[in-house]
């Protein structure tokens, strides 16, 4: 549960008791390498923090796989938009490896937030870190060159070269695996 | 109308929307209410330029603002926001950072906002505002990302059809370069779309 009380008090500081009442509404889940943790079609029930494991969100443009998110160990990881409206999801979510999580219901989440203000609060500050994320996401997205793009994520995000498979990483960074094969020489040296 | 009856409208229009998503007494919302300001902006004012840190929460009464990006030396709009709509630099705004884009006005507009310091405040002496707070950024983040989605998920056609389908006023009030540039679509490209707008005829009729 380390992971969850690193997550939360990020946004704000929780008393041992709160902490409680919350791990106590979480579900642990064990899944395999593969697992399909979201389908598309499906409203999304949970919102997953990953104690262990890799994990990604992608969607479908035609046949292609686009890949909007690789969460690893601490991360939160769900289909947001489907989780926050309770409607079909667009997106799927996957288990890129053996993964251990702890997952929140909806309604279990209803209930903490019914608990009080504080938690209330601790809810808009964690959406509002979604929120300036995916801002972020969009603002390097258009600034920034790809081969740039490619630095800055190494740089924050060098062991996923070692987890995740490079036409994933590839996807993520919107662009082709041969252009992400081209660019590994920068990292050497 | 004069300012006075203006602001009431405006206080009104507000009290409805917080409505929509917690319960909110009339003596709860008059705390609330002395903290908007009218903000007023010509045509072409850039109401937040890049390096500034973003004070306001706006939402829009009157006129048509856009948020964009400069890149290398093009500008990139990443948003166009109308009557009804809220326009700021989240990341500025929230972080209380310097912004990396700036926010102007395409026609004369008319904000009501609120300063970070006194949202803030009303958080602390109204704590049921923070459900208000939380409701209001998961509304903003479900459009972005269906914003994004369409952006990477549809051809250039769908988005332009969409988008004029939804929002079939902006072609009049925008300029086709700001909506090309947030449709993601080339200005050459745009211009032969709007054929599409014309409504199909049966029978061929001489111009």
């Amino acid at each position: 549960m380390q992971s969850l009380y690193e997550y939360i008090t990020r946004f704000t500081n929780v008393t041992q008791q709160e902490f409680e009442q919350m791990a106590g509404l979480l579900e642990t889940i064990h899944c395999e390498k593969k697992h399909i943790l979201t389908h598309k079609g499906q409203v999304e029930k949970y919102l997953y923090i990953i104690n262990k494991g890799l994990v990604r969100k992608f969607f479908y443009k035609n046949k292609e796989e686009v890949i909007t998110q690789i969460a690893r160990e601490k991360d939160l990881v769900c289909s947001s938009v489907s989780f926050l409206s309770q409607k079909p999801s667009e997106y799927v979510v996957e288990a890129l490896e053996p993964c251990t999580l702890f997952a929140m219901s909806y309604d279990n989440l209803q209930k903490i937030y019914s608990m009080g203000y504080h938690m209330e609060r601790m809810g808009r500050l964690i959406t509002l870190d979604w929120l300036l994320q995916k801002e972020t996401w969009e603002h390097d997205r258009l600034r920034h060159e790809p081969k740039e793009r490619f630095i800055r994520f190494m740089n924050e995000n060098g062991d996923f070269v070692q987890r995740v498979q490079q036409k994933y990483l590839a996807s993520y960074l919107n662009m082709k695996p041969e252009t992400f094969s081209r660019y590994k020489h920068l990292l050497r040296g | 109308m004069n300012e006075q009856i203006l602001y009431k409208h405006y206080l009104e229009t507000v009290y409805t929307y917080f409505r929509r998503f917690i319960e909110l007494s009339r003596e709860e919302f008059d705390f609330i209410a002395p903290y908007f300001e009218i903000r007023k902006f010509d045509k072409k004012t850039k109401v937040l330029k890049i390096g500034e840190t973003d004070k306001y929460f706006n939402i829009i009464m009157k006129g048509i603002a856009r948020k964009y990006l400069m890149v290398k030396k093009k500008e990139v709009t990443i948003q166009l926001s109308t009557e009804g709509h809220m326009i700021h630099s989240e990341i500025s705004f929230n972080l209380q950072q310097p912004s990396d884009c700036i926010i102007e006005a395409i026609e004369p507009v008319t904000f009501f906002s609120m300063s970070y310091e006194n949202i803030q405040l009303i958080y602390q002496k109204i704590p049921k505002t923070e459900k208000l707070g939380r409701m209001i950024i998961t509304e903003m983040f479900i459009k972005k990302d269906q914003r994004d989605f369409k952006q990477l998920n549809k051809t250039t056609r769908e988005r332009f059809l969409d988008y004029m389908h939804n929002h079939p006023d902006m072609l009049q009030r925008v300029p086709q370069k700001y909506l090309a540039s947030y449709l993601n679509i080339k200005p050459e490209t745009f211009s032969r779309l709007k054929h599409l707008l014309r409504p199909k005829r049966n029978v061929p009729v001489k111009e």
